[in-house]
């Protein structure tokens, strides 16, 4: 057994965060709870990659995004924290930070919620919870934040 | 500068949101910094400045050194962990007994051992390795898990007393931690405290949870519950510990329900309200 322990050290970790197989012996529902208690985690990534709506969220933010991850595997952290920031928007509970994002990145990128978000080549007007951004030649610039 | 006393009475997990909370009791002599969170070489955050001058005990927590990796523990996360302990002029430092990492891929959590003769022995190589460069003693925190490894040789009791035997770590018993996993994986925890070496218990960690999809969570995001209340009374009547921690890491409630919960916390252990 000796050294066996560094590959199925590796093998375990693969299971919990890169989709590897489940590795042979262990109980399925129990790793698969692990795995879930490991999204609480990416929260933190998706935060970095959405600081204003992370922040507009404050304290609430690891419960709303591990709320909305159960049961989705992640598309990157940009595309998790847009499709949550459109879900929030939707159900009217998006901050005006997060809502200021949003637009934001509307305005300057086309995302149809599958593919790759691709930068604008024509300008663009977004609102969001209030938020007017418009996007000319590629310059964003923020019109009038959400109302606090 | 004159070295802190050991950890004594009831503490705080110290974190930057709660700085002003944990500034405010009166009582207090006891708190844990995460030693990641901690960059030695530059000024420390000023609330826990303000502690060191009140003669409060920092104790440097660390969380990425993966002492159950099989590879050897990087010297460059001991050394960073032992010029925290010297900054904070800490009289220990405590890591888990755990892995975090492996195959060149970040679990980003604390992932269980087997409990193997194998993992024994690769705990015991880490925690020699980190001993000869810290300053001060390290005590050792068995974690909580969600599940177990098929073949284990030991069982939790042995498997923490092979390690602590063969090392001079100290034990950091999480009182939350032992319930989740009798929760979670089986087994009484009052039998395993029966088990334990308490005597070497530096101190204990507190913390909250949740149920949640038919396991218990560990979170440090909820309330204490009163399961956990109960085994923390459980401990203190067979040997009461130097002192006791309160883990809050997120979902900070109202300094009136934060007090209430470092209150039931004396009051399960006896000691002095800090608030």
């Amino acid at each position: 057994m000796s050294g066996d322990l560094a590959a199925r050290q590796a093998e375990l970790v693969a299971t919990l965060v890169a989709g590897g197989p489940l590795p042979p012996g262990f109980a399925a529902a129990p790793v698969e709870a692990a795995r879930r208690a490991l999204r609480r985690k990416r929260a933190g990534d998706v935060a970095r990659h959405w600081p204003l709506l992370a922040a507009g969220l404050g304290a609430d933010w690891p419960a709303v995004f591990v709320d909305w991850a159960a049961g989705r595997p992640t598309n990157g952290s940009l595309r998790d924290g847009w499709d949550l920031a459109r879900e929030l928007r939707d159900r009217g509970t998006l901050p005006p930070l997060g809502a200021d994002e949003l637009a934001w990145r509307e305005a300057a990128n086309r995302y149809d919620g599958r593919g790759t978000p691709r930068r604008r080549r024509l300008p663009a007007l977004a609102r969001s919870g209030g938020a007017v951004v418009v996007q000319f030649a590629g310059r964003v610039r923020l019109l009038r934040p959400a109302p606090r | 500068m004159r070295r802190m006393s050991g950890p004594s009475g009831v503490g705080i997990g110290w974190r930057p949101e709660i700085a002003g909370f944990v500034a405010d009791l009166p009582g207090l002599r006891f708190v844990e910094v995460v030693a990641e969170a901690v960059a030695p070489a530059g000024p420390l955050p000023d609330g826990l400045t303000e502690l060191r001058a009140r003669d409060v005990t920092v104790v440097p927590h660390g969380v990425r050194l993966s002492l159950g990796g099989a590879e050897p523990v990087d010297p460059a996360r001991v050394a960073h962990l032992a010029a925290v302990a010297t900054a904070l002029d800490a009289p220990l430092v405590s890591e888990h007994i755990a892995f975090v990492r492996a195959g060149g891929l970040e679990a980003g959590h604390l992932l269980p051992l087997p409990r193997s003769r194998e993992a024994v022995a690769a705990v015991v190589a880490n925690v020699r390795r980190a001993r000869a460069e810290l300053p001060v003693p390290l005590a050792l925190e068995p974690i909580a898990a969600l599940f177990d490894w098929p073949d284990d040789e030991l069982d939790e009791a042995d498997f923490l007393t092979e390690i602590l035997d063969a090392t001079d770590a100290l034990l950091l018993l999480d009182v939350a931690n032992v319930h989740a996993n009798a929760r979670n994986r089986g087994g009484d925890p009052a039998a395993l405290l029966d088990r334990l070496p308490l005597e070497r218990i530096a101190y204990v960690h507190v913390a909250g949870g949740a149920e949640a999809g038919g396991f218990y969570h560990d979170t440090h995001t909820d309330p204490v519950p009163a399961a956990v209340l109960d085994l923390v009374r459980e401990l203190c009547a067979r040997r009461r510990p130097p002192a006791l921690l309160l883990e809050r890491d997120g979902h900070y409630p109202p300094a009136a329900e934060l007090r209430g919960e470092l209150d039931a916390l004396a009051a399960a252990s006896g000691y002095p309200v800090v608030t």
